[in-house]
């Protein structure tokens, strides 16, 4: 048995380990580690429950308003509140810019770097792969960052600053957009979606938002989109096969996405990959295990657990808990939220694929940039600018109450106890720390892990590139894994 | 043919044209508020001077630094900028990884020896003998103490750098540690802010590898440039609160019209950034102008200063601004003198004593 350690990794969001047994060229074992810790639910404690507003979003300056969020729902929970709709359609937009920015940094900043690597050079694609997506030098940087920071000015309109925004309340923004604004959204709004259906898609997000099946996809590749950098994506996905890279456990869990005046736009509910169908999701059977993360024992349900760092604990190896539905891993993403939505072409990939993997996580994230753009325009036509965009704050009741949003990477919640208006407990389970969980006192390993083990890796050991691609299709927000 | 590599060999080979590069340098020494001479002496520098090289480190952070800076308003000035530090080693954007990525760090602390920057994002716990940040299976305070013994100068990035940021807050579990605390034998410069703006950063590391030397400094180490301005100075809102006009709930008649907020708990009157004037995301806006109080995330020890919904109520006593305030208020009649005194007072007095005193 031969063990490696891969880290610190490069181009993912925060510090990240992996440890790899290697037996006869094949992963026995992966271990993942989260390595860095700061203590966000001890510190929270005591505070003005409010002040969560503006703690709680520090967590991380990458989904920053995914966090802002989860807060304000929690309190919109303790005050028993209904948000003012202009407000919610307003923090819609913002978060749609936030995901959809994080998505384009994943791809093209993350993800198709590692084909210009000179591992690939034999490969009939590396020259033009290498020109367009080499790390810090590549061609499509010089588009895909301006234009990801020209959409990101929709940010500035509604929050002021971004990261770390502060017009995001229980009842709505603080922001009441006016018709300058609204003009200025739907002209940010139509240049983002020129970029994507010149350099990213090559076609009108209508196209790709309706393809339905894996065959319209190869279509889609061959004509309509060949040009776009997704075509590229696919064309290399199919020569090096990522469709059978990166096997996930099979349960995919959305909490509800975009929550409008009439609900969310795409629902919460439990995707189970085996028989293809989606059900209700039990929120109340979400577990977490410390069993092999560097903290102390207390209650397993978030609403009682505290998180108290425990650096002697054996077999102890990440400072994420694990967190569980019902005693099961759960992958959670884009690609759990468009499965839970039902979207033709992504319930084909993995009925086609048998598993989630590398190419089907990577596909939903650029559906849903098409998706989102196309949503953002709607909520920014449908804002009535006469009406309320922030509902008044109701008082906080005492008690135990749960926010949940769903960041780019998946299902971020922030359990909470109130009392006297302020913060008696804090628990917060971010997306990574499902996909990035470590095993729990059964062993079941967490997502990543489970994706990792049987990869033949033979004698390349840590240079081995598809460790590389596994990790990476997962997006890691490692700040956000232990916080 | 230069026997060393200069910034401006660097920055042609990444195609930036001739005229993009004279148009960055006036450009920048604007923005730096510099006269236009020191464009001139900017575009000498740069084609002279040999390229230093800039590491970025991360420690317990949220990588919002990182982020702001990548998206500095003006392309010209990120692409040249990201060209010219060429980011030698930066572990969220860069190429290499593991192994050949530490080879990195120690071929420039050989090769540049005293004369590369130390860029650093966030700060360590110390807790622990450090464990709560483990980079590469060491603790990251280690690898901080060992890549600034080098180097010619340090920048500290963002709040949590220069001062602990929320992670400091209590009871600070991991007993995180603003940099300055650690390293004591080397130039820091603070570049306060929650994030930092990104305009502001720019222009720090264009000015240090530009000109080989430090900005001029205030007393907490912040570059005069960029800090020496108070928020609700130069505050956009500042003619509502001198006439006595407040927001009382948020999206209320008056926010529509824009009144101040210094009733919905803005710390503009005590924090010193380039926010209201520079502003944020390509100078679209700032937290302010989103209807939404400053929370005075550039200020040393703001996360512990909170609750962040109520006014700032703690200094009783008339200052400097005493006149122009009591103006505007005897107009309206309607708030008291001491919220108008309030804070205009509580900054000056804050700055001048903070060195000798730490406020409760």
């Amino acid at each position: 048995m031969n063990r490696i350690v891969i880290g610190p990794f490069n181009r993912v969001e925060g510090d990240l380990e992996v440890t790899l047994d290697v037996e006869s060229g094949i992963v026995r074992q992966a271990r993942v580690t989260a390595p860095l810790y700061r203590g966000f639910e001890q510190l929270l404690i005591g505070r003005p429950a409010e002040d969560a507003l503006a703690i709680a979003p520090r967590i991380c300056g990458i989904c920053s308003v995914s966090q802002s969020l989860a807060a304000a729902a929690m309190l919109r929970a303790a005050q028993n509140l209904e948000a003012a709709p202009n407000g919610l359609l307003t923090t819609n937009i913002a978060h749609a810019a936030e995901n959809i920015a994080d998505h384009l940094t994943h791809f093209y900043v993350f993800f198709m770097p590692d084909f210009a690597r000179a591992s690939y050079a034999a490969r009939s694609w590396h020259p033009a792969i290498e020109r367009r997506f080499k790390a810090m030098s590549g061609e499509s940087l010089r588009e895909a960052l301006p234009a990801r920071a020209r959409l990101l000015e929709t940010m500035g309109l509604i929050a002021g600053k971004w990261p770390h925004s502060l017009a995001f309340r229980p009842g709505g923004v603080t922001r009441a957009i006016d018709l300058s604004g609204q003009m200025r959204l739907i002209a940010l709004l139509a240049e983002f979606r020129g970029f994507v259906e010149r350099a990213l898609f090559a076609a009108p997000i209508e196209t790709v938002i309706e393809l339905a099946s894996c065959e319209a996809l190869e279509a889609f590749v061959e004509g309509a989109g060949a040009a776009g950098d997704f075509a590229a994506l696919l064309r290399i996905a199919r020569d090096l096969k990522l469709e059978e890279m990166g096997r996930g456990p099979g349960l995919l869990m959305s909490s509800g996405a975009y929550l409008g005046p009439e609900g969310h736009l795409f629902p919460a509910g439990l995707f189970n990959v085996a028989d293809g169908e989606a059900r209700a999701l039990p929120f109340d059977a979400i577990r977490e295990d410390v069993s092999h993360a560097w903290m102390r024992d207390t209650a397993s349900d978030p609403a009682n657990a505290e998180t108290i760092p425990d650096m002697r604990r054996e077999d102890a190896y990440s400072f994420a808990k694990a967190p569980r539905l019902d005693g099961r891993p759960v992958e959670v993403g884009a690609l759990a939220r468009q499965g839970v939505a039902g979207h033709p072409l992504i319930k084909d990939l993995l009925r086609r694929a048998g598993a989630t993997n590398v190419l089907a996580r990577i596909v939903a994230r650029l559906l849903e940039i098409a998706l989102l753009t196309k949503a953002a325009e709607t909520w920014t036509r449908s804002l009535q600018l006469n009406d309320r965009f922030c509902a008044h704050d109701a008082p906080l009741q005492n008690g135990a109450v749960v926010g949940f949003v769903e960041a780019a990477r998946g299902t971020l919640g922030h359990w909470a106890s109130i009392r006297d208006r302020q913060i008696l407990r804090y628990q917060i389970i971010a997306p990574t720390t499902w996909n990035f969980s470590p095993r729990d006192a059964n062993g079941t390993p967490g997502p990543l892990e489970f994706a990792l083990e049987g990869l033949e890796v033979g004698g390349d050991g840590a240079s081995n590139i598809a460790v590389q691609h596994i990790v990476r299709s997962f997006d890691p927000c490692m700040v956000c894994t232990a916080h | 043919m230069a026997a060393h590599e200069t910034f401006y060999d660097v920055i042609r080979r990444q195609g930036v044209t001739r005229r993009s590069f004279t148009k960055f340098c006036s450009l920048t020494a604007a923005s730096l508020g510099l006269g236009s001479s020191a464009a001139t002496a900017m575009a000498k520098a740069l084609e002279t001077n040999p390229r230093v090289p800039v590491i970025w480190m991360h420690g317990l952070e949220c990588t919002c630094c990182s982020e702001s800076f990548i998206r500095s308003a003006h392309p010209l000035v990120k692409d040249v900028v990201l060209s010219m530090i060429s980011l030698d080693y930066d572990d969220t954007i860069m190429a290499a990884a593991g192994h050949q990525a530490e080879a990195i760090l120690e071929e420039t602390k050989e090769k540049y020896k005293g004369k590369y920057i130390l860029a650093v994002e966030g700060n360590p716990p110390l807790n622990e003998g450090g464990m709560f940040c483990i980079d590469g299976g060491k603790p990251f305070v280690e690898k901080l103490k060992w890549m600034a013994e080098d180097a010619y100068a340090i920048i500290a990035w963002g709040a949590c750098a220069s001062w602990g940021c929320v992670q400091a807050a209590k009871p600070n579990p991991t007993q995180a540690t603003p940099i300055d605390k650690v390293i004591t034998n080397k130039p820091i410069i603070k570049v306060p802010g929650c994030p930092p703006i990104a305009e502001v950063m720019t222009g720090v590391v264009t000015f240090i590898t530009t000109f080989g030397r430090l900005p001029e400094l205030d007393r907490q180490g912040r570059p005069k440039m960029f800090y020496s301005q108070r928020i609700h100075d130069k505050c956009y809102r500042r003619p509502h609160f001198d006439a006595g006009q407040f927001v009382e709930e948020w999206d209320d008649e008056a926010a529509r019209k824009g009144y101040c907020l210094y009733k919905m708990g803005c710390k503009g009157p005590t924090t010193y950034n380039a926010c209201s004037t520079v502003r944020w995301n390509g100078g679209v806006s700032f937290p302010i102008q989103s209807g939404h109080g400053c929370i005075g995330c550039s200020e040393e020890g703001f996360w512990d200063k909170g609750p962040f919904y109520e006014r700032l109520s703690n200094i009783k006593q008339f200052g400097i601004e005493h006149n122009a305030d009591e103006v505007g208020l005897a107009a309206v009649g309607v708030v008291g003198a001491a919220v108008a005194a309030h804070a205009a007072v509580t900054a000056v007095k804050r700055i001048t004593t903070k060195r000798d005193s730490k406020e409760s």
